[in-house]
């Protein structure tokens, strides 16, 4: 079976195929300090819904979308006379059948946007990440052309997250930070995280 | 098959068991590791990074992947250092979280890469793609590339790195004689596409 002919081609291929670079003293070192930041901050392979941030933004915006939207539903919405968040009470109310599906969704929004610094490497998530993205974005748009979306403030925060989460979902195919920078450019621009962060406090004080 | 059918490439790196101390200094720095000695994970790193680059880049051909897979290895080693029992060599068991977190990089990556599978390599020896790129080397590479994993893997670590089939056998969890084995197919399949070329 064996043939001489092949041995020095094969050994030829062999000696080409994928030749490192000398891994000079910068580069190690570089990737020391990525290591060393990313140990650091706890970043590892474990399972994303472990890290300690995800149960308090979900618990967080659970909260929101039960303090939001409870009182519509029970038709006797809580009317604190010196609240500076009234607009909240003169919206549609949300459809209980929505309720639960909200909820979710706006806990696991939150979670991926707190996690978007550190599962991004390089301009590029991993594919677990952007299939999160997919679905999240998915249910943007269902809520979007369901009753939910007659609350405006919901339909407000809908139509701020389907862009973002969109280009998130872009990062599969990203080859620079670029798309990344859009993201993080449109949720400043757009104030998503301290809208959310006010949305809070505006309920924390109905 | 044996090892001297190839001349090994610049692969004078030393096994780094043997670099760290042998098994007891190992094991000592892994003990200061886990007691959060940051300059042992540094020693650490230092006395494996070259091997799993080298490693990492003959998998991906890729500068940029090459880094991101030799920083998430050595990112979940060290999260997981914790389970590792010193059953085989420091070395063995993070080559093996090696291919682990290689594998699930080439998933990730798959959509933008050219995937060959073994139909493509048929194709190759017979002929298809010669006329589009006519180079060996490239065709090798191709062809090298499109091997299926398991047979990548074990001819990339054995012919390409100069690792041993033990050391392979241990890596992957299998034994020596499937190693052998996967090889030999590895090298017969390489030898297809090899084959139009040595006629001329």
């Amino acid at each position: 079976m064996q043939d001489d002919r092949f041995e020095q081609p094969l050994q030829d291929a062999a000696r080409a195929y994928h030749e490192p670079p000398e891994l000079d003293a910068p580069t190690r070192d570089a990737m020391w300090e990525q290591i060393d930041a990313r140990r650091a901050h706890g970043v590892s392979s474990r399972a994303w819904w472990a890290h300690p941030w995800v149960g308090i933004a979900a618990t967080l915006i659970i909260g929101i979308g039960i303090g939001r939207f409870a009182p519509f539903d029970r038709g006797a919405p809580a009317t604190p006379a010196t609240t500076t968040v009234a607009s909240a009470n003169t919206a549609s109310p949300l459809p209980a059948l929505y309720e639960p599906t909200t909820s979710q969704y706006l806990g696991q929004t939150a979670a991926l946007l707190v996690s978007l610094p550190a599962e991004t490497h390089g301009g590029r998530a991993d594919a677990q990440f952007i299939s999160r993205a997919t679905n999240l974005l998915l249910t943007t748009r269902l809520l979007l052309d369901s009753p939910a979306a007659r609350d405006p403030k919901l339909r407000s925060l809908l139509d701020d997250l389907e862009p973002v989460l969109a280009q998130i979902v872009r990062l599969q195919a990203g080859e620079n930070t670029t798309d990344l920078d859009l993201i993080n450019q449109a949720m400043e621009q757009r104030d998503v995280m301290p809208r959310l962060r006010t949305a809070a406090a505006d309920l924390s004080a109905d | 098959m044996s090892r001297s059918h190839v001349t090994l490439p610049d692969t004078n790196v030393p096994f780094p068991s043997a670099a760290a101390g042998g098994r007891s200094g190992e094991q000592a720095l892994i003990a200061r590791v886990l007691d959060g000695d940051r300059i042992a994970a540094r020693e650490l790193y230092d006395a494996h990074v070259t091997r799993v680059f080298r490693l990492a880049f003959r998998l991906t051909g890729d500068d940029e992947r090459a880094r991101e897979l030799t920083q998430d290895t050595f990112i979940r080693a060290f999260s997981q250092l914790a389970r590792f029992r010193g059953d085989s060599a420091l070395a063995t068991w993070l080559y093996r979280v090696t291919l682990s977190v290689a594998s699930n990089l080439r998933r990730k990556y798959r959509r933008l890469e050219r995937e060959t599978d073994l139909t493509a390599v048929a194709d190759l020896a017979t002929g298809g793609p010669r006329e589009a790129d006519p180079d060996l080397r490239d065709q090798m590479a191709a062809a090298i590339d499109g091997l299926p994993e398991i047979y990548r893997t074990t001819f990339v670590m054995h012919d390409v790195e100069g690792y041993t089939h033990s050391e392979i056998a241990g890596v992957l969890g299998v034994a020596e004689g499937t190693c052998k084995s996967r090889l030999f197919i590895a090298r017969g399949m390489l030898r297809k596409v090899l084959a139009p070329f040595m006629k001329e």
